[in-house]
């Protein structure tokens, strides 16, 4: 998970790429797998939630996601992912 | 008019009430599990699929246009990666659909107290479709739409 976090103006934008291969029903019969892919994105600042997303399969491979929120520069933020079959990955990352 | 007020303020009772709820995490997974299994039509832009996916997620599908700011390619070259933006000055809930897929719901976002609304994100599109924003603002629902044309599926693998 690579997460790029700036502030500006009390304004942090947030850059952040999701490893994971997001295979759709369809992809994952044609492939002959289980179908699994993202359906839970959170982004925490001091525990309070600043980004929230449910999310499909139409997500594209390994996803990229932009987002704001008020906040400032020092600040750590954890981003969060759970997919269909329970798997979660959490990084921090500080704020610039 | 009249009717129109009072269902803005049963909208606002409404989400005051859900406030303190919305302060936890909401996976729109687990609370609306139907609402990503609706199909969308075979043809092309027909937006049937959608619009029972708006009225699955909030509710109803009256909407207005306005509010939103959406960006996404007039052509996508490449239907795995197809990035889609909006922007709102504020929101307490968005949804992205598309008419492409299979299904019709891509994504919910619910919009934490410290979130501003600009968001964005990239999909997959199997072929040449409509991408429909509808935000939620005071009650109201606000809704954006773009066709984009794919000229290489992004479903097939």
């Amino acid at each position: 998970m690579r997460i790029k976090a700036k502030a500006k103006d009390g304004v942090v934008s947030v850059k952040a790429g999701l490893k994971h291969e997001m295979l759709s029903y369809d992809q994952a019969k044609k492939k002959g797998k289980e179908a699994n892919f993202i359906v839970y994105i959170e982004a925490k600042v001091d525990g309070k939630p600043v980004y929230e997303a449910s999310t499909s399969q139409f997500l594209s491979k390994n996803p990229f996601i932009k987002f704001k929120f008020k906040g400032e520069a020092g600040k750590e933020l954890e981003l969060s992912w759970i997919d269909l079959k329970g798997n979660t990955k959490s990084k921090k990352a500080k704020i610039k | 008019m009249q009717r129109r007020k009072f269902l803005g303020l049963g909208f606002g009772v409404a989400a005051l009430s859900l406030a303190p709820i919305s302060a936890v995490a909401k996976n729109y997974r687990k609370e609306l599990p139907n609402a990503w299994k609706i199909k969308n039509k075979e043809a092309e832009n027909d937006l049937t699929g959608t619009n029972e996916a708006i009225k699955a997620v909030f509710g109803n599908d009256k909407t207005e246009d306005g509010q939103i700011k959406l960006k996404a390619p007039d052509i996508a070259e490449n239907g795995a990666v197809v990035p889609v933006s909006f922007k709102l000055e504020k929101a307490s809930k968005v949804a992205l659909f598309q008419s492409a897929n299979p299904e019709a719901l891509v994504a919910v976002w619910d919009i934490p107290e410290a979130g501003i609304p600009d968001y964005g994100v990239r999909i997959k599109m199997a072929k040449t479709g409509t991408i429909t924003v509808v935000a939620e603002v005071d009650g109201k629902l606000y809704r954006a739409s773009k066709v984009v044309k794919v000229t290489a599926g992004g479903c097939g693998g």
